[in-house]
């Protein structure tokens, strides 16, 4: 039977051979035999040995193979839907289908559908598919049904990996101390890891990258580790390692764009900052360069509050920079309480003075937290409870 | 027409490529109601900042993001800690405005006293002695009620011994204030807060009255009850 399969491919043209053959001696009298026929280049072209080691495709692999192109089918569908629909939007909002972004389909839903549906991850979306739907991992095993990763059966070798790793670098610097102390050298003073605008991935920043859900006590543990790691004396010398785990903090928005001050008719130097917010209050706020330190509240003056507190927290961003007697203040706020209005126009005033101080009273105004925007807003209150955190006394029975 | 204005406010326009006007509301829902972990605590005091400048930390903190300071906190020279601290443990139903109004009566009170006793004393030593900032004989009789043991019930063999041990910063100053407070609500009906208040202060800060009472009894009780110390650890 063999053999006459052995003939048969000896006429088929050699790109359409799926056959896997048992035998090495036939396979090798088969490699003579095209040897000494007409076709070398077919031959040359064709790696015989690998084809041979091929035996099977185990049945781990097969059906990944379905998976995998029932996935690809499933993707390109939903991506051909998402060009479609994204179409439809933009000539529903009037506007060119071929410019229109994924940022002007957000703005669209949001015009279309508006939604008062209190947790954000609950409203209408349109997303590209490849967001919506989770990445998968690529195939973790050979034809042969072998996993590629050493760390396969752990069943999460991306994460095990990575406190493999992390576990490498310690000892590593661990040894680099040792020698250093066995020389008798004085440590690097300017090597020192600065780590103090950044922090750790979040466990669902981690689970993305490694493409891997991870519980909280293995994401506990990666923390554990990596502190471990950054605590050593020679952890800079595997900075890249740390940093590809970290992210950085907001940088300083302070210093994004300060706006230049227009100027009126009398020559004064003016900056108005709008939407200036603090629990349900809104408002605007206009300083004007050179001043008095006249403060006008809604046309009234800092009487306006009628507590002390308020009033001190209006005057806190101008005496804090010095400038008390050297601007005039224009508010106009609605909405909330004296609390919320006063601590409305305190972060107004202070983003309007940005363009008026020094570059270092700006770093100083930054870690007094002025130029922080407080977003809180009241928690809503439960049902079943009778406020947002508060419970019904409890009683055993 | 001030509801109309702020419905107007509400939604703010908006023009794409100048065709036409597109409305978007801000959503007041979906807030956090705090921040994240990794926001620091403000430095806005000034002596805090001019530390911050001579160790060189503070453009590397200026990189790091930092919370808002409090409704009640501010870099004023008359903002105080410690009076806020009292001020918020004289307070009751979160009525601050009157809780701040009875402490500042106090302190005019103190205030009022000493001037009175500065100008009865007759010789310029006397006069040098007499403190006349309330601010001050407020952190002295804080610092003059402070206990420095506590008792703490720990039962052993069934019998629960009242032993004796060291306390903390924040307690001893949580007692202090309280302290302070109880022997101040001892009044007649009468007496109005500020001046029973203002004559507790005076009396704490002179090291005599009701409060340091209180505060040497505690510690002649940890003193006799000194043989139950070593249930702490046993």
């Amino acid at each position: 039977m063999k053999m006459s399969l052995n003939i048969i491919r000896y006429f088929v043209p050699k790109t359409k051979c799926h056959f896997s053959w048992k035998n090495p001696i036939i396979q090798g009298t088969i490699q003579y035999t095209t040897a000494s026929g007409s076709s070398d280049v077919f031959n040359n072209m064709t790696d015989w040995e690998t084809l041979s080691k091929k035996k099977k495709i185990s049945k781990a692999m097969k059906a990944y193979l379905e998976r995998a192109r029932e996935h690809d089918d499933f993707m390109k569908k939903q991506q051909f839907e998402y060009n479609i629909g994204k179409r439809h939007l933009a000539n529903m909002m009037g506007e060119n289908p071929e410019t229109f972004t994924q940022k002007d389909v957000d703005r669209a839903i949001e015009y279309l559908f508006p939604s008062g549906i209190y947790d954000p991850a609950a409203r209408p979306l349109m997303k590209p598919p490849e967001e919506v739907f989770p990445a998968r991992k690529a195939a973790e095993f050979d034809e042969a049904g072998r996993p590629h990763h050493f760390l396969f059966y752990t069943g999460k070798p991306n994460f095990f990996k990575l406190l493999y790793d992390a576990v490498e670098n310690i000892q590593q610097a661990n040894n680099f101390e040792d020698r250093v102390i066995r020389k008798k050298a004085t440590p690097d003073p300017n090597g020192k890891l600065d780590l103090g605008g950044s922090v750790w991935l979040t466990k669902e920043q981690l689970e993305m990258a490694l493409v891997e859900s991870i519980t909280d006590l293995e994401y506990d543990n990666f923390k554990v580790v990596m502190e471990r790691l950054v605590s050593l004396p020679y952890s800079y010398r595997h900075k890249e390692f740390i940093e590809k785990h970290r992210k950085p903090l907001a940088s300083q928005k302070f210093a994004l764009e300060i706006p230049k001050p227009s100027y009126d008719d009398e020559g004064k130097a003016y900056i108005t900052t709008y939407e200036c917010l603090r629990k349900k209050a809104r408002g605007d706020v206009t300083i004007k360069s050179p001043g008095t330190g006249k403060i006008t509240i809604n046309g009234k003056d800092l009487s306006y509050f009628e507590d002390t507190q308020s009033r001190e927290q209006v005057l806190f961003p101008l005496i804090f920079t010095g400038m008390q007697d050297k601007v005039d203040v224009i508010c106009n706020i609605e909405g909330g309480g004296p609390s919320g209005q006063s601590g409305a126009i305190r972060w107004g005033i202070a983003w309007s003075l940005r363009s008026f101080v020094e570059k270092d009273m700006l770093e100083k105004m930054q870690v007094a937290g002025l130029l922080t925007r407080d977003h809180r807003r009241r928690e809503r209150k439960k049902p079943g409870q009778p406020g947002a955190r508060k419970k019904p006394t409890w009683k055993k029975r | 027409m001030a509801k109309n204005l702020r419905i107007i406010n509400k939604y703010t326009s908006t023009y794409l490529f100048n065709k036409w006007p597109v409305v978007t509301r801000i959503r007041d829902y979906g807030k956090a109601t705090s921040f994240p972990d990794y926001f620091q605590n403000p430095i806005f005091r000034k002596e805090d900042q001019v530390k911050l400048i001579e160790s060189n930390e503070l453009s590397k903190l200026a990189s790091i993001p930092v919370k808002p300071p409090a409704v009640y906190q501010t870099s004023s020279a008359y903002q105080d800690p410690l009076v806020n601290k009292v001020i918020n443990h004289v307070m009751e139903m979160g009525k601050k405005q009157l809780a701040r109004s009875l402490v500042e009566k106090a302190f005019e009170n103190i205030k009022r006293k000493q001037i009175q006793r500065f100008h009865l004393a007759s010789t310029p030593e006397e006069k040098a002695k007499i403190i006349l900032d309330p601010k001050v004989i407020l952190h002295m009789a804080v610092e003059n009620a402070k206990p420095l043991l506590q008792l703490s019930p720990i039962k052993r063999g069934g019998i629960t011994y009242q032993v004796p041990g060291p306390i903390t910063e924040k307690r001893s100053l949580f007692l202090a204030i309280k302290w302070l407070i109880e022997a101040t609500n001892e009044k007649e009906r009468t007496v109005h807060f500020p001046e029973q208040f203002a004559w507790e202060l005076l009396e704490a800060a002179n090291n005599t009255g009701k409060v340091v009472k209180k505060k040497q009894d505690l510690h002649r009780l940890c003193e006799a009850n000194r043989a139950y110390a070593h249930y702490r650890w046993q």
